[in-house]
């Protein structure tokens, strides 16, 4: 007996549940563990795939292999402690973490926050989603392949270029990283000056470089047919499965939280979200480019029409219990260059100093969810393009 | 009718605004899940179990309380120009299952797998529920508010 799965359809859908005897002598089928210790996993993330010679029948997903029990640290620090460990959940995009939990936290405390500080707020986070697609681009050409033009350059190329985007960042925060650099009612650091001398030629550095990176990629033939029409996800199965953010969009979710549910200073600019429909590998690579573009262009005007005034509405921190919510719960959503990050906050623990309950939504956690319903029928090459295109980050999906 | 009136019609709760937490009875957590799908709110976000220890009788309260859990589910409308998301949270008593939506959405596979496994809320109709980040031979759930940070464990390999 020869098992024929096709990959997900909306004619012919996937069973991920699928009972497979991996003892039939007639179906001679192969257990592989793909990682935890994988390149193309992009962290610590285990599949467990069951294999038809080269074609893959069935998908397991294990995440949990950097499970920090971050949600249960929060229940325990103060409000103004949480934003430090929150950056190290999605390690490539720290800046905009930070902005994720910090205005579930104002929004309970009824904290109003100066528009300056809004407009560097969306001004950061623009910066932090060019550095972060740029890494989703340079580790998706070294998984297609090294050894195509455009493989292991293109990875080379693109950390060249977030080098200037932390260089910006360092200039403004001291730090390379994890920033810290908000807190409730606004933020730490001010612009420095001269900021924009050292901005604006990184932006026109970046745009141009872009344009060789896709030459590179999209208009190589090998990469074409590595990618297009590979992990194909139609819109229903990503509406279902939560899938968000650049992934969503390839697939044809025409929603930004950026542009739907304005927050920050996003309502007061006109943000254009890249949509596709194909809904494969190219597409989602072609999403992160074109967003890139996007960021650029939102970038330029948020620095040209940042605001004076005062930089955080309220006084500096004198200590760590400065901030105290008595209750309330609230859900708040932001567009990270993932998808939503959500927060969803109990107010009251600890006598008004910590959380009862911080649920973080990462959207990693839901794009990882849909490996067992688009592996299958895939040939086992494949599955790490599909990966790869996904690009999740596994210290906020596992947390 | 608005989205608002149908939701108060099916859970028989006042329901203002759906952004705001509003709560529902068990037995029509999986019905309003089907209504606001019809209704638009098509983007599985999240849930969210929560756990209330229960309190011993003492001075201030003679009775004691039991120990609750409050599991909220999020779900996105996702229009163009203007997305809205509804928050509803259903509460249970120690030990009673809730509904699981993966009929309807397939991203509350893993999700119902985390809040299972970390704070020990059991979805009823789940085709796969194991633990998703701890270990599978984990004792207890740490997201409770009874587990203590400081708990002991073997070293896990």
């Amino acid at each position: 007996m020869s098992l024929s799965i096709q990959p997900y359809s909306a004619e012919q859908p996937v069973n991920p549940y699928l009972d497979v005897d991996l003892y039939d002598p007639d179906a001679d089928l192969m257990v592989l563990n793909l990682g935890p210790q994988h390149p193309s996993t992009h962290g610590v993330f285990r599949v467990k795939l069951i294999l038809d010679g080269e074609v893959i029948v069935k998908a397991i997903g294990y995440p949990g292999y950097l499970h920090r029990g971050v949600e249960k640290l929060c229940e325990k620090l103060n409000y103004s402690n949480i934003k430090a460990i929150i950056d190290k959940n999605d390690y490539i995009s720290p800046m905009i973490n930070e902005q994720a939990v910090n205005m579930a936290f104002e929004k309970l405390a009824g904290v109003e926050v100066p528009r300056r500080a809004l407009w560097l707020r969306s001004l950061l986070a623009e910066f932090q989603r060019i550095a972060s697609h740029l890494i989703a681009l340079g580790t998706f050409g070294l998984d297609v392949g090294g050894a195509l033009g455009g493989g292991a350059s293109a990875f080379m190329y693109c950390f060249r270029d977030r080098e200037m985007i932390l260089d910006v960042f360092e200039e403004l925060s001291g730090c390379r990283f994890h920033y810290n650099t908000h807190c409730v009612g606004g933020n730490r650091h001010d612009v420095p000056a001269g900021w924009d001398r050292m901005v604006l030629p990184a932006l026109e550095v970046i745009e141009a470089r872009l344009d060789e990176l896709v030459d590179m990629m999209v208009n190589n033939q090998v990469f074409v047919d590595r990618t297009q029409g590979v992990g194909v996800i139609p819109k229903n199965l990503a509406l279902g499965l939560g899938l968000t953010g650049p992934n969503g969009r390839a697939s044809g979710i025409d929603c930004d939280l950026r542009r739907d549910a304005p927050y920050n200073a996003y309502g007061e600019v006109e943000v254009r979200p890249a949509v596709r429909s194909a809904g494969d590998c190219q597409a989602r690579f072609l999403c992160r480019v074109d967003e890139i573009r996007e960021s650029a262009r939102l970038a330029r005007l948020f620095l040209a029409g940042l605001p004076e005034g005062p930089i955080s509405g309220t006084k500096p921190n004198k200590g760590p219990t400065s901030v105290k919510i008595k209750e309330g719960r609230c859900y708040v959503g932001l567009s990270t260059p993932r998808g939503e990050l959500g927060t969803y906050l109990i107010a009251g623990g600890n006598k008004g100093l910590s959380p009862y309950r911080l649920k973080i939504r990462p959207p990693s956690l839901h794009h990882l969810a849909s490996i067992p319903y688009i592996l299958p029928g895939n040939n086992l090459s494949d599955a790490i393009a599909i990966l790869g295109s996904l690009d999740p980050v596994m210290g906020e999906a596992d947390r | 009718m608005t989205t608002a009136e149908k939701v108060a019609a099916l859970t028989g709760t006042e329901v203002q605004e759906l952004e705001t937490e509003f709560v529902v009875a068990p037995e029509h957590h999986f019905a309003l899940a089907e209504l606001l799908q019809s209704e638009g709110y098509t983007f599985y976000i999240t849930v969210a179990a929560t756990h209330f220890a229960g309190e011993v009788p003492n001075k201030k309260n003679p009775e004691g309380s039991p120990e609750t859990f409050q599991v909220a589910t999020v779900l996105r409308k996702p229009e163009p120009g203007a997305s809205s998301f509804a928050c509803w949270r259903v509460e249970l008593a120690a030990g009673e299952p809730i509904d699981s939506l993966v009929p309807l959405f397939e991203g509350a596979d893993w999700q119902g797998r985390e809040q299972f496994d970390l704070v020990g809320v059991v979805f009823k109709n789940h085709p796969d529920l194991r633990r998703l980040m701890m270990p599978e031979d984990w004792e207890g759930h740490p997201l409770r508010r009874d587990y203590a940070i400081e708990t002991a464990h073997p070293p896990w390999r």
